[in-house]
């Protein structure tokens, strides 16, 4: 049994929670009370992370930090279709690492805005709203010219990758920080594909898929 | 009004109108939600659920209506106007709820629309040869005039090949570029390489989403091979995203627009205010016309009906509409429509020789390309989506309304059963939509009325939790199940019925006062009259529509006095109750009676 880290509203815990639903692994979660308590930054949470972030897992005693390790880490373990972490797809592969760095500057970004909104951080918002606004500019059209070659995910790969899981949850949170994707046709687009993949969780400030009846 | 508000304006690509999605944009400063239903019409909606002010934009797009995230109102494609409201499950929502609709309109791959635009968008001689290619929008943070004056200096290569001669990107010589054509919101470019070889035209369109936000919409006038498309569709959007970072650094060195306010309709006053009972008796307020007429089955006759001017209003399943024939006849016939199905109403006429001549006048007189003068919908037998199974039950005819109800039922997904009734296969009508709803249909056919009872015991019998029966048919078929599904244990509000006609038989000797508690009014009604006629005698207008007590339309609220229901519409509980009657057929006991108008 995975042990997670975790608090309901945090984008990266939300992505290896994702994961783990998609892959249809059973975990426990450990509520961290990562607001107000500040339980992340706890002397007793140095123990588990020394840096103070959420998520960390515990599998079987192998522990493990920082969201996007985790999605590598599990992809490989626990996806035995070797899609979502594309290992023999050597192009996929290179371009899922690339997308997973990208996430890291939207986490900075449109996360830090929503962290700002809902939490009082204090960051310079107009700089985090603009550095977010500048990445996501970068992924429409990056995912109009996927659309256009008849791909429906960021990699080459015509399935969705762990690059897909680790941008997500900024993306489709991000009017919570005053980051609007009304400039961002091909984002929603995707958004709306994403979650109707088979095993979709959702979050807090996360809709549900889109269920609707096929075409009668 | 300003003159931007008159023109046809690009909105958004076709490419942005996958199918079960709704784009989110915007047009002079108005958010739009814009959608494409299954059938391939493409809304344009004021982005803003008429209830809590949500985005529609977010909503679910399934294909025939758009549900709102946030607390699930259905609206209708093509009238926008709202079929359900999960709330108030037992109601039929009121037809003034209607949101915000806009003209829209494809062309040259992309969806026109405006604020109140005239006529048709623009044509381009460039563009008519059907070969065309829309680009990627570009958002430009930049009014529409800096826009326009940067495209008309815009260059791009006529081969869309980077590192040759003309390709406008720096080597040798650059593209010779001619501004063909020119307006306030687009530009006509012709791009030719400097030997002369190679030419292309483009027209770029600036779509003025707000003051300070522009949407640059390019349409190539050709149209590349399958393999060639990408490499153009890289190098326009490279060149323009190079224009939109030249103009947005222009932009931000002058001051900034104010921002567009776009008008948000008021709610008209004769929506705010409880109506006035201004209509006169029974009312057409359509003009339909006769687009097909067939043989639906044995003596039924299939009619669709489609607008002469404008959009026909939205129906619920259940609904229904009277129709206005020669000679005063006024007859009631349900829409079987599926939901969203907005370009016709269908109706079933089944001929009844013996009856008043108002089915004969349908079956016999009204032919193809006729107008006939028609009511809007009217709902009086509303589905309630809320319940874990549906049972509906069909006699004949009765079929037609339940129809609409299983369309609405299979496209929501929701659990039902759909018995039918019948002499034989072919005396059921529509029965090809039968084929379309599956395992969920059973065909009782040739039964006795023996025989019906006993197939109606059976499948009423065990009522099961939130479980709700409709039931529509001949008078002797709905009293069989109603007295059924009572003896079964299921209460009166879970059973609900439509009848075709009344088949009471009226005692009008009593005479009595009526008063009316609202209009300060007494009033007598003597024997051999109807509350109805006389309230209308004494300019007091009610709505209607059988006049017969079958359709429930009359009804009105009793405040006080002793009934004598004689209508079929209202349950025994209801009538126990009495807190309200039908004025068309109904009367008084007692000597008083006092109405809440």
């Amino acid at each position: 049994m995975i042990t997670l880290y975790d608090w309901e509203l945090s984008a990266n815990c939300y992505k290896v929670r994702l994961l783990m639903s998609i892959l249809g692994l059973d975990h426990s979660p450990v509520p961290v009370d990562f607001y107000p308590g500040w339980e992340h930054k706890s002397a007793e949470f140095a123990k588990i992370n020394p840096l103070g972030h959420i998520p960390v897992i515990d599998d079987d005693g192998y522990v493990l930090r920082d969201a996007h390790a985790i999605l590598v880490y599990l992809a490989v373990r626990y996806d035995p279709t070797r899609r979502w972490y594309p290992v023999d797809d050597p192009k996929a592969l290179g371009e899922t690492a690339s997308w997973l760095l990208f996430a890291e500057g939207t986490t900075n970004t449109a996360s830090a805005a929503r962290l700002y909104v809902n939490l009082g951080y204090d960051f310079d918002i107009d700089a985090v709203r603009a550095g977010a606004h500048r990445l996501f500019g970068v992924l429409d059209e990056h995912l109009w010219f996927r659309e256009r070659e008849g791909l429906d995910w960021v990699t080459s790969s015509p399935h969705p990758t762990i690059a897909d899981v680790a941008l997500f949850p900024d993306a489709a949170l991000s009017e919570e920080g005053g980051v609007s994707r009304e400039d961002y046709p091909a984002i929603r687009r995707w958004t709306d594909r994403f979650r109707s993949i088979d095993g979709f969780a959702v979050m807090p400030g996360i809709f549900p898929p889109h269920r609707s009846p096929p075409p009668s | 009004m300003s003159t931007a508000e008159r023109l046809w304006h690009p909105l958004a690509s076709l490419h942005d109108l996958v199918p079960r999605h709704v784009f989110w944009g915007r047009l002079l400063g108005r958010e739009l939600a814009v959608w494409r239903a299954d059938d391939g019409f493409v809304n344009v909606w004021e982005n803003r659920c008429l209830h809590r002010g949500v985005r529609l934009s977010v909503g679910t797009n399934d294909g025939r209506e758009l549900i709102c995230r946030y607390h699930g109102w259905r609206y209708a494609s093509r009238t926008a106007g709202c079929t359900y409201i999960p709330a108030h499950p037992a109601d039929a929502p009121a037809r003034t709820i209607c949101n915000r609709t806009f003209p829209s309109l494809e062309r040259y791959g992309l969806v026109w629309s405006g604020a109140d635009p005239d006529g048709e968008p623009p044509t381009f001689d460039e563009l008519e040869s059907g070969q065309t290619l829309a680009l990627r929008g570009v958002a430009v943070r930049a009014p529409a005039g800096l826009v326009i004056d940067a495209l008309s200096r815009h260059r791009f290569s006529p081969t869309a090949r980077i590192g040759v001669p003309g390709d406008g990107n720096g080597a040798g010589a650059g593209p010779r570029m001619t501004v063909t054509g020119r307006g306030d919101y687009h530009v006509v470019l012709r791009a030719e390489s400097p030997d002369g070889e190679a030419a292309s035209t483009a027209v770029f369109f600036a779509q003025p989403a707000d003051a300070d936000r522009t949407l640059v919409r390019g349409v190539l006038a050709a149209e590349p091979e399958p393999g060639s498309r990408i490499p153009v569709w890289r190098h326009h959007n490279s060149a323009l995203s190079q224009l939109r970072d030249a103009v947005e650094a222009e932009a931000r060195r002058r001051p900034p627009p104010e921002p567009m306010v776009a008008a948000i309709e008021q709610v008209p006053i004769h929506l705010s205010q409880v109506p006035e009972p201004a209509q006169k008796g029974r009312r057409a307020a359509l003009r339909v016309q006769v687009a097909r007429k067939w043989q639906a089955a044995v003596d039924v006759a299939g009619f669709d009906l489609v607008s002469i001017a404008g959009q026909l209003p939205t129906f619920q399943p259940g609904a229904h509409i009277d129709v206005h024939l020669a000679g005063g006849l006024i007859r009631q016939y349900s829409l079987t429509n599926a939901p969203g199905e907005l370009d016709r109403y269908r109706i079933g006429v089944k001929l009844e020789p013996d009856g008043g001549g108002g089915s004969r006048a349908l079956h016999d007189s009204v032919r193809v390309g006729d107008v006939l003068a028609v009511s809007e919908p009217r709902n009086n037998f509303p589905l309630r989506r809320d319940a874990v199974r549906t049972i509906l039950v069909a006699g004949g005819i009765g079929i037609t309304p339940l129809l609409a109800m299983s369309q609405a039922l299979r496209h929501q997904g929701l659990d039902f059963e759909l018995h039918v009734f019948a002499r034989s296969d072919d005396h059921i009508a529509f029965a090809e939509l039968l084929d379309g709803l599956g395992e969920a249909v059973t065909r009782h056919i040739g039964l006795s009325p023996d025989e019906t009872g006993a197939a109606l015991e059976s499948l009423l019998a065990e009522p099961g939790p939130h479980e709700h029966v409709y039931v529509c048919g001949p008078g002797p078929m709905l009293d069989a199940a109603r007295r059924i599904a009572a003896a079964a244990g299921r209460s009166d509000d879970t059973v609900h019925f439509e009848y075709f006609a009344n088949p009471t038989d009226i005692d009008d000797s009593s005479a009595f006062t009526v008063e009316l508690a609202r209009s300060a009014l007494s009033l007598e009604v003597p024997a051999g009259a109807t509350v109805m006629e006389v309230l209308r005698a004494n300019g007091v207008e009610v709505a209607s529509s059988c006049e017969t007590g079958a359709c429930g339309t009359c009804r009105v609220a009793v405040l006080d006095g002793d009934l004598v229901h004689n209508d079929v519409y209202l349950n025994d509980t209801e009538k126990q109750q009495g807190g309200e009657m039908m004025v068309c057929v109904s009367r008084a006991r007692s000597d008083r009676l006092v109405l809440d108008i």
